[in-house]
């Protein structure tokens, strides 16, 4: 782009530029203000022939020489259409005299304070001359393109007005667009808005002090800035454009390579910018050019984003190519290939204002896309929640659904478990009560036996007293009849003595003595038996009072003796002296009775003689460190278990008795008892010599 | 009077019933089942009444003890509860003529040993019927076999029929005719 900037020379008018005329020296030493007339007359000028000569770059003065028709050209300007040549001085010589000297050029407008238009004049001068010859020294860091030209004063001020005008509407866009886009940073918040209006800026710029409106400024009076300001400007726009395009293009996304590429050349851009500032102000230039030739990669940039769907790119291209097309344009006039004219010499500024005003439109269409994509984006995000909160809703419902069903499943459950539980329960307290009714079935048959026993002799006994007692009540009545004073006392008493022979006196005296005995004996365990029994079954319920476990053995074993009569003798070795101990007395006999009654079954299996099957019962107090408790030992010496029985027979419905005889319920019973009890039970076996029970009670 | 034995290993019991029935009965009483049988042994027993529930043996098992030996007394169980698997057991094997439970009824156990005692002299007497009569059956058998003897031998018939005769008039006396 700055190419296009640097090398542009304006000429408002079609007339024909003085190229032909002039001459440039080619090697020059030092000169000297004295040098100057020798040197216009030099052999060594050689005839540039073009139309408008550049002399390019250089950081020393670079001599042309125009020689003037005094005749016709007398009181005209020498105009040099090139508002950016750092330093311009004129020589004008006549006949061979030095007769006027003019400073022009950038450094020098300050001092041109007669100047008509933008552009650098040399008055020439009314002097009556047979030969006048102008020489100019130039130098410049920036091409030094000599558009020169020989008009009369009006007519340089008219063009310049022309120029003007069409600069003047020319910046007017370029300011239209800066304020618009400006106003749209402001308004929108876009930051891609504030670097259009910075690269508009840029351009603008540069275009500004190209073609010499920096005096509008009043720019010359920071020569340095002045000096530097096309780099500046230079730097300046190219780092807008990079930013802008890296922006607008969305390289980063569409062309990456591009993208780093820019990059890179931002960076470049930045060492020209040291480069300027430091007063390499050539090497500058020439970085700025290099760097310019990036413009030609928006070319690709922009039709491959644009084949990536993206619109606002094809605005992009179509500005660019406007633009590339005024910069060809320009630089073809400039090398001559198409004419300098008017409409080639503004090809650069209408193309860098349509380029800007498309590029508006691409930046409004972006903005749209921008907004479209923004509103899809939110659409879509709409779209995705709306969708999200729909599952969201229907997931709920299902879940709630699911909750529900799982609910009733569960409620469902929770009911058959309920009924299983219950029935189980029930068929637990059925258990349990048939293995109590069961052993109050032992128990009842065992008892009515054992009461029967005195009942029948008592009774009988009775009955067989009273005959006894009738007879003997005979032998009194006749005792009583006895008269001593009778004569036949004797043989009466004789008779009663045959009587009492006759009757067995002695036998009714021992036999009553043995029937009372009987009796006596007979009420006696009678009531020993319902004592037992109250004692045994005290349905006290499940209360704990305090009792002594002796009472309860021995009520035990007395409700037990029927059953035990001919199974097993009992031997019962309780200590004297045992303290109470809190408990449930009714369910713990029900816990002795089941071990004692196991204990003579399990001897009554055994082909032997009663008086061998022995079941010994040990009461004691024992100390273990820190506790004390009452032990109670059950012994028998019956077949005992093996140890696979021994370690099930707490199981509830194991039994080794045979079907319908036990419930297998009695052994866990008495362990959930005895656990009511915090009480220990213990078993010891062994197979063919008995097994033991240890309980402990603890105090 | 009729001689009766009671087993039972309650004491009182045996005191009880002897004094209850030894006016009527010759009452012979003992704890030891050894006892019952060396009494068995020496005494005519009629009737035998022993308790069922005892230490050392059941009456079920006395009974069946002493059978083989003494089938001919009446035999009664007294029991204390109705063991009734035990008595029906007994009952069917034909161990036991009938069940007193306790406490017995003095007067019904009376009837029932007299019961008892008549059945023993019934059953006794019938054997020694039976027995006689099988003494005249192999006599008459012995008369008859003569007579067969005689037809063969070669005598003088009109002999021959006298001692026929007579062995004829024998063997009707024999048959009770």
């Amino acid at each position: 782009m700055l190419v296009a900037f640097t090398l542009i020379c304006f000429s408002s008018s079609a007339q024909k530029y003085l190229g032909n005329r002039l001459e440039k020296l080619d090697s020059i030493s030092t000169v000297e203000e004295l040098d100057i007339v020798q040197l216009s007359e030099s052999d060594d000028w050689q005839s540039l022939e073009t139309e408008v000569p550049n002399l390019g770059l250089s950081d020393t003065e670079q001599w042309v020489r125009l020689v003037l028709d005094p005749s016709s050209e007398n009181g005209k300007l020498i105009e040099v259409q090139n508002a950016g040549i750092d330093e311009l001085e004129a020589y004008v010589i006549c006949d061979g005299r030095l007769i006027a000297s003019f400073e022009r050029g950038v450094m020098n407008s300050y001092k041109h304070e007669d100047a008509i238009g933008t552009y650098p004049t040399i008055p020439i001068p009314l002097v009556e001359c047979n030969r006048m010859v102008v020489l100019f020294s130039v130098k410049s860091s920036k091409p030094s393109l000599l558009p020169v030209r020989i008009a009369g004063p009006r007519e340089v001020l008219e063009d310049s007005h022309a120029r003007d005008v069409l600069f003047a509407a020319y910046f007017g866009v370029i300011l239209v667009m800066l304020l618009y886009n400006l106003f749209l940073f402001f308004s929108v918040g876009d930051k891609s808005y504030l670097e259009y209006t910075l690269f508009i800026f840029a351009v603008g710029g540069t275009q500004f002090v190209l073609n010499g409106y920096g005096t509008y400024v009043n720019l010359e009076a920071w020569p340095w800035l002045n000096l530097r300001v096309t780099q500046f400007f230079g730097v300046f726009s190219g780092l807008t454009t990079i930013v802008f395009v890296q922006n607008f293009l969305r390289l980063n996304r569409y062309v990456p390579w591009l993208h780093k590429l820019l990059s890179f050349y931002f960076i470049v851009y930045l060492i020209a910018f040291g480069l300027a500032i430091s007063g390499q102000l050539i090497w500058s230039y020439n970085l700025i050019n290099f760097c310019a030739a990036a413009i030609f990669f928006f070319i690709p940039g922009a039709i491959i984003t644009l084949r990536k769907g993206y619109k606002p790119a094809g605005y992009f291209l179509l500005a660019f190519t406007i633009f590339i097309i005024a910069v060809l344009v320009f630089v073809l006039k400039d090398t001559g290939v198409i004419p300098y004219n008017a409409w080639t010499f503004f090809a650069l500024p209408l193309g860098s204002a349509i380029e800007l005003v498309v590029l508006s439109l691409a930046l409004a269409s972006r903005i749209n896309q921008l907004k479209k994509e923004s509103a899809l984006a939110r659409e879509e995000q709409l779209r995705i929640s709306q969708l999200n909160e729909r599952m969201v809703r229907e997931q709920n419902t299902k879940l709630e659904e699911r909750v529900k069903a799982r609910t009733s499943d569960l409620e469902e459950m929770n009911s058959t478990m309920r009924t299983t539980l219950e029935e189980l329960q029930s068929t637990q307290q059925q258990l349990i009560q048939s293995e109590k009714l069961a052993s109050i079935g032992q128990l009842t048959a065992g008892i009515a036996h054992e009461l029967n026993n005195p009942i029948n002799f008592v009774s009988s006994s009775a009955q067989s007293l009273r005959r006894d007692f009738e007879d003997m009540n005979e032998v009194v009545e006749a005792l009583k009849a006895l008269n001593p004073n009778d004569a036949n006392l004797p043989q009466e008493v004789d008779k009663i003595k045959s009587h009492l022979a006759q009757m067995d006196i002695e036998f009714t005296q021992k036999e009553i003595d043995e029937l009372l005995k009987g009796i006596q004996d007979g009420t006696q365990r009678t009531s020993e038996i319902v004592k037992g029994l109250r004692i045994f079954s005290r349905m006290d319920g499940d209360n704990f009072i305090q009792a002594h476990i002796n009472e309860l053995i021995e009520s035990t074993l007395v409700v037990l003796r029927s059953n035990l009569k001919n199974t097993a003798e009992v031997a019962c070795f309780l200590a004297d002296d045992l303290p109470a101990v809190s408990c449930q007395p009714g369910r713990l006999n029900q816990v002795f009775m089941n071990i004692i009654t196991n204990a003579a079954q399990s001897m009554e299996q055994l082909d032997r003689d009663r008086s061998e099957n022995l079941v010994s019962i040990h009461t004691s107090q024992v100390e273990s460190p820190g506790q004390s408790w009452i032990e109670v030992r059950i012994e028998d010496n019956g077949k005992g278990m093996p140890e696979e029985v021994k370690t099930q027979i707490f199981d509830p419905f194991y039994t080794t008795k045979a079907v319908g005889e036990g419930t297998g319920l009695g052994l866990s019973i008495v362990m959930g008892i005895l656990s009511d009890h915090n009480a220990e039970i213990d078993v010891q076996s062994e197979v063919g010599k008995g097994s033991e029970f240890i309980i402990r009670f603890p105090l | 009077m009729i001689h009766v034995l009671y087993l039972d290993d309650e004491v009182h019991n045996l005191t009880a019933f002897r004094a209850a029935f030894r006016r009527d009965f010759h009452v012979h009483v003992t704890t030891e089942p050894t006892e019952a049988v060396r009494i068995l042994r020496d005494q005519p027993i009629e009737v035998i009444i022993s308790d069922q529930k005892m230490p050392t043996l059941s009456g079920v098992e006395f009974f069946e003890l002493i059978m083989p030996d003494y089938p001919n007394p009446i035999r009664m169980l007294l029991t204390g509860h109705a063991d009734i698997d035990a008595v029906i057991d007994a009952i069917n094997k034909g161990q036991i003529y009938k069940y007193i439970s306790k406490p017995w009824n003095e007067l019904e156990l009376k009837g029932l040993v007299q019961e008892a005692a008549d059945l023993y002299h019934q059953r006794q007497a019938m054997a020694s019927e039976g027995e006689q009569l099988m003494e005249r059956m192999s006599q008459a058998r012995t008369l008859a076999s003569h007579i067969l003897i005689m037809t063969q031998k070669e005598q003088n018939p009109s002999e021959k029929m006298d001692k026929i005769g007579s062995l004829a008039q024998q063997i009707n006396d024999l048959l009770g005719g």
